[in-house]
């Protein structure tokens, strides 16, 4: 690297991201029960729904049978889940005072929002590395370029979650306020999303809000992307083909990140976030 | 004198739960929203998706989980804020309080159950409408069952969020307890299913508190005349009895160490 700027801003975004990623040491608890719990939902949850659901399903799926097609969702909203409690964890630090510490640090606000932002959303995909390699297993995907693919596109994911988390941290100020907020909106992107059902099934219901928002909601384009990643056949779902799904995806998880930086870096100052 | 203080005692920290219960009035509204959007949702979409030679109508299927929710969300509401507590350092002033510590747990325990009969009684009323119209033998079988119920899990949760200080640990257990209880149950789908899934594991769910919670309101909503009333209510007496012990021994150790 030619440039000794660029070369000491990665330097410094790297540091910063490492401290999140050294929490996760100490998260091996933590971590196991995710796991345990993850594994229940998967083997025990999506087996006993699946059976109950009926065949005419496969019309909607483009033939993918529903277990695996549930299976891709709820990965999904575990990688959404996890990265909402990592930006979270930026609240805590509000009201533990270690924002403070951070402030005095010799890093440049702009660098030091990257930093954070990365290194949550890193340490989500590290922590769910584990479920991710149960889903696929399940799935036999062995494919290397599909495996890559879906670690970008959920690290992508992850950024734009990350950052859109930060800035309800600083619009809202107030750890029980956020985490009341978060869990709501938690509850709800995943009820609005393609998790469960596809789109086409939620279309043919006639609720237009209820489809514009699962059409529009970030976890349906993942979860829809990664099916497509696993079943080719699946699509013949997706009306608009996928580019519009990586162009969002790309989209969302740029303009979260770059919002997040600015309000960062504005709100940091001279006690803003009290 | 000394009882009747007792119960003072108790009846304030109750008090003091069950105010603070209403104070987080956007939780509550975005639980209630949550637990009505699950609702239409089933009602909406998963009801067409169901083989009806399994289920022939889902809504009806589901609206007695949906009770055993709503005990569930507000009854584990106490762990939440007893997480919190322990966190910011709260429970020192608890501890400092003059009651006896059998009164502060017996107190806080009954909060969760207040919380969970106030929380549940809108959705007992939808479940009405959705279903029919019990019996009064049936209303005392209701009643006791959500009562039950709400002891297990009031009492589950202040227990189980002192075992850490760490939030997401606390939270992760919460979602664990979640998914053991409703996922190893028949809240969500038959017996039948969890057999042909779960093979001879499958009666582990038989033993579920949600599982004989959501038994018993099938049979007092007229859902089904099948179901073993006398192991499900012993069941459940066992369950509550149980975790009552638990929280009384655990919650005061967590506290005071």
């Amino acid at each position: 690297m030619k440039n000794p700027d660029l070369r000491n801003n990665l330097k410094i975004i790297l540091l910063v991201a490492s401290w999140d990623l050294m929490k996760l040491k100490n998260q091996k608890v933590f971590l196991a029960m995710r796991i345990a719990w993850f594994t229940l939902q998967v083997l025990v949850f999506a087996r006993a729904i699946s059976y109950i659901v009926s065949q005419g399903i496969l019309a909607y799926t483009g033939g993918v049978d529903y277990y695996y097609f549930y299976l891709l969702g709820i990965y999904t909203s575990l990688l959404y889940s996890t990265s909402i409690s990592r930006g979270y964890v930026v609240a805590d630090e509000f009201d533990d005072g270690i924002v403070e510490y951070h402030l005095s640090l010799p890093i440049k606000r702009s660098l030091f929002a990257v930093g954070r932002v990365l290194g949550c959303s890193l340490s989500t995909i590290i922590f769910t590395l584990p479920m991710m390699a149960v889903v696929y297993a399940i799935l036999k995907v062995s494919n290397f370029l599909s495996i890559l693919l879906s670690l970008i596109f959920a690290l992508l994911f992850s950024i734009g979650i990350v950052g859109f988390v930060l800035l309800l941290v600083f619009a809202v100020r107030s750890a029980d306020l956020t985490d009341i907020l978060v869990g709501a909106i938690d509850a709800l992107l995943v009820r609005l999303s393609t998790v469960f059902y596809p789109l086409p099934v939620i279309e043919a219901t006639g609720i237009a809000p209820y489809y514009v928002a699962a059409l529009m909601n970030p976890i349906s384009h993942l979860s829809d992307f990664l099916r497509v990643l696993v079943f080719p056949e699946y699509y013949l779902v997706l009306r608009q083909g996928i580019v519009p799904t990586i162009v969002y995806m790309v989209a969302f998880s740029m303009g979260f990140l770059v919002i997040a930086i600015e309000y960062y870096e504005r709100k940091l100052e001279a006690g803003g976030w009290k | 004198m000394e009882v009747k203080e007792w119960i003072r005692g108790a009846v304030l920290v109750a008090q003091r739960d069950l105010s603070r219960f209403w104070r987080n009035i956007y939780w509550l509204a975005g639980q209630v929203a949550m637990n009505i959007a699950d609702l239409v949702i089933f009602a909406v979409i998963f009801r067409g998706l169901v083989n009806p030679a399994f289920i022939p109508d889902y809504i009806r299927f589901i609206t007695p989980g949906i009770l055993c929710l709503a005990i569930f969300i507000s009854a584990f509401s106490i762990g939440r804020e007893v997480g919190i507590e322990l966190r910011r350092e709260v429970t020192q002033y608890l501890v400092s309080l003059p009651v006896t510590r059998g009164a502060l747990v017996a107190g806080r325990i009954m909060g969760g159950v207040l919380r969970g009969f106030l929380y549940q009684a809108g959705f007992v009323i939808l479940a009405v409408v959705l279903m029919s119209m019990p019996s009064v033998d049936k209303w005392i079988l209701i009643l006791t069952s959500s009562f039950l119920l709400a002891l297990t899990m009031s009492s589950l949760s202040i227990t189980l969020s002192t075992l850490t200080r760490d939030f997401n640990l606390q939270a992760a257990i919460r979602s664990l307890v979640y998914f053991i209880f409703f996922f190893v149950s028949n809240v969500f789908y038959p017996e039948k299913a969890l057999a042909m899934r779960l093979g001879s594991a499958a009666p582990i769910a038989y033993y579920s508190p949600m599982s004989m919670a959501v038994n018993l309101y099938r049979f007092g909503f007229n859902y089904t005349t099948s179901v073993d009333v006398l192991f499900n209510l012993a069941g459940l007496i066992a369950w509550a009895t149980l975790s009552l012990l638990f929280a009384y021994k655990v919650y005061i150790r967590n506290l005071t160490r």
